[in-house]
């Protein structure tokens, strides 16, 4: 197996920075009792602005694919990587355009890439690290050259008035329930995306995969965070089981039962701890953290836990771009890599630790990489 | 790079990064057994909640009793972990009684949970507990204290909570998982010191660590058993 290496990142992000007062224009009013919960859950998550590919108007130039699609460009450029160069494209996303055909197509169809190998990814954040590890593998195995691995999220046209109005959702006053109204006060629009080559660049800075660890915990949790479902008392039914009533019955809204997400805490902490007991992660030599997580509530408790445990990886080691660019759920890991590459605090001989819990159906992923200076410095 | 150079191990933040994988599992494991997810789902009955009091009595007799047990069994070496579970078996001996309590206030008969009978999973959890206090210095107990205390620190304090708005019972109903809520952080915190004092190698780490396991099993197994004597 070869070794292998980040060589460039890139990203897009549409439109202006949004402000916290600006934002309900690009989501779309529904009620003062909506908005109060939405300032609540603001405090929780510390966000302070975020990008919206949907007007305020309810009009959008953007699909999520276009938007990864301008990503892809931006780290090929960044890499000073030709576009014929790039022979594998793995795209991550959690909910696509469309839900025939995949999502990697849509990418492949608006990047201007010739013909090319590709995998679609489906999960939320973590899918950004299914593609991460299929694009690294193969550059690995030897079965590519250089390899691109995207995540997009176009959560705001979800969130409009509109598809809530006249659903069993939404309470007489336009009110929804918590975990409805939760997710639109916590995700954003945007991708971005990262190329991986068998060989560092002469000159500038890239990253070499040290190692990945990604575990499912789907064993022990029902389903937390979903869309094109019907919540019932008891079980959850796909949309397709009620043919013509889906949609009325709030099947296409994105739910969040944050109760669980907390209940979930431990275990993404526990396998943080099964990571350090196995000697792949040093909490003392861990110089820079992206940790992917949503809301400064959650940070603040895995400190806690952290702490308590002995494998607290200093807070000042810890990089986010979460406050100024929102929550946008796959595209999160590679705009942490993106910002910390071009940030200028990497240095080579650095160890970086990427980690990413998914509060779909619970899955813990991480990446260790190291700083590498070029061939030629 | 950092200016850090690789420790001797810390003994103590292993056995904590240890005991808290333990927990973790344990933890999911718990919430699918039958009765507890019923609980945690708001379909808990009047007839789980008596059923589960009454098969937990058995196993509160016994917790006071084993723990004095293993004091009578730890040398002066380890003097300090005696004073901690002598005051902790005198802290929790009656316990049993508000058990009975809170039976009689959920609607059920004295009698019948004075004369309940361990389950198998419970006769499978004091076997351990007592074989395991009978050695010489057993301080690998601090584990099996570990998974008990958890419980009445995490769980106990919401679970109360629980059964009283699924039940509509008052809190002469649910006094001992409340009362566990609130003691048993101050019992987290001596687990913790007594850590501290016990776990200075590998063998005591592995010790601890391995009684916890096997008290999260057998613990499990006696929520599974409920009123299988």
């Amino acid at each position: 197996m070869r070794d292998a290496y980040i060589t460039g990142a890139g990203q897009f992000l549409p439109g202006d920075p949004v402000d916290n007062s600006r934002m309900i224009g690009h989501i779309g009013r529904l009620s003062p009792r909506a908005e109060r919960l939405g300032r609540l859950v603001l405090r929780q998550n510390g966000i302070k602005t975020r990008h919206y590919a949907m007007r305020p108007d309810g009009t959008t130039d953007w699909t999520v694919a276009k938007m990864a699609a301008e990503a892809v460009g931006a780290a090929l450029d960044d890499a000073g990587l030709d576009r014929k160069a790039a022979t594998y494209l793995a795209a991550a996303t959690t909910q696509n355009d469309f839900l025939v055909p995949g999502f990697a197509s849509g990418v492949h169809a608006a990047s201007g890439l010739g013909p090319i190998e590709l995998a679609s990814h489906q999960s939320v954040c973590a899918s950004a690290m299914m593609a991460f590890k299929s694009a690294w593998l193969n550059v690995r195995a030897g079965e590519h050259d250089a390899a691109l691995a995207v995540g997009g999220e176009f959560s705001s046209r979800y969130f409009r008035p509109d598809h809530y109005r006249g659903t069993a959702t939404v309470e007489a006053d336009d009110t929804l329930p918590g975990d409805a109204e939760f997710l639109r006060w916590t995700l954003s629009d945007g991708a971005a995306a990262i190329v991986i080559e068998p060989e560092r660049p002469r000159k500038g800075l890239s990253l070499r995969i040290d190692w990945f660890s990604l575990r499912s915990f789907a064993d022990r949790f029902a389903p937390c965070m979903t869309g094109g479902a019907v919540l019932g008392e008891d079980e959850i039914t796909p949309w397709s089981h009620l043919p013509g009533k889906a949609a009325g019955e709030g099947a296409f809204q994105l739910r969040q039962d944050v109760d669980a997400l907390y209940r979930m805490l431990p275990v993404w902490m526990g396998d943080f701890l099964r990571q350090v007991d196995e000697g792949r992660v040093v909490p003392d030599e861990v110089d820079w953290f992206l940790c992917h997580f949503s809301a400064k509530s959650l940070r603040d408790e895995m400190v806690r836990l952290a702490t308590k445990a002995g494998a607290m990886i200093p807070e000042e080691r810890w990089f986010t771009n979460l406050y100024d660019k929102g929550n946008v759920g796959a595209a999160s890991i590679y705009l942490l890599i993106d910002d910390f590459l071009k940030s200028g605090r990497a240095r080579p001989g650095q160890k970086i630790l990427c980690a990413v819990p998914e509060s779909g159906q619970c899955i813990m992923a991480f990446a260790g990489m190291t700083v590498m200076a070029g061939r030629d410095e | 790079m950092n200016e850090h150079s690789p420790m001797a191990t810390d003994w103590e933040a292993t056995t904590h990064r240890r005991l808290a994988q333990v927990w973790i599992d344990f933890e999911s494991a718990l919430v699918q057994v039958p009765v507890i997810a019923r609980l945690l789902s708001g379909k808990l009955r009047q007839e789980d909640y008596l059923s589960l009091l009454r098969n937990l009595r058995q196993q509160v007799i016994e917790g006071s009793r084993w723990i004095a047990l293993a004091s009578s069994n730890l040398t002066p070496a380890n003097e300090d972990l005696r004073s901690l579970f002598l005051s902790h078996a005198q802290d929790e001996h009656r316990d049993f009684r508000m058990l009975e309590k809170n039976y009689v206030a959920a609607g059920g008969a004295l009698e019948d949970i004075q004369s309940a009978e361990k389950n198998v999973g419970s006769e499978a959890l004091s076997g351990f507990m007592y074989h395991a206090a009978s050695k010489s210095d057993p301080i690998g107990l601090l584990g099996a204290m570990f998974i008990i205390e958890g419980l009445g620190n995490r769980f106990a304090g919401p679970w109360a909570k629980l059964v009283r708005e699924q039940l509509d019972l008052g809190e002469d109903a649910v006094s001992f998982f409340a009362y566990h809520g609130e003691n048993d952080e101050h019992h987290m915190e001596e687990f913790d010191e007594a850590v501290k004092l016990a776990a200075t190698d590998e063998a005591s780490s592995a010790s601890i660590v391995k009684h916890a396991k096997v008290v999260a099993r057998l613990y499990r197994l006696q929520v599974e058993e409920l009123d299988n004597v």
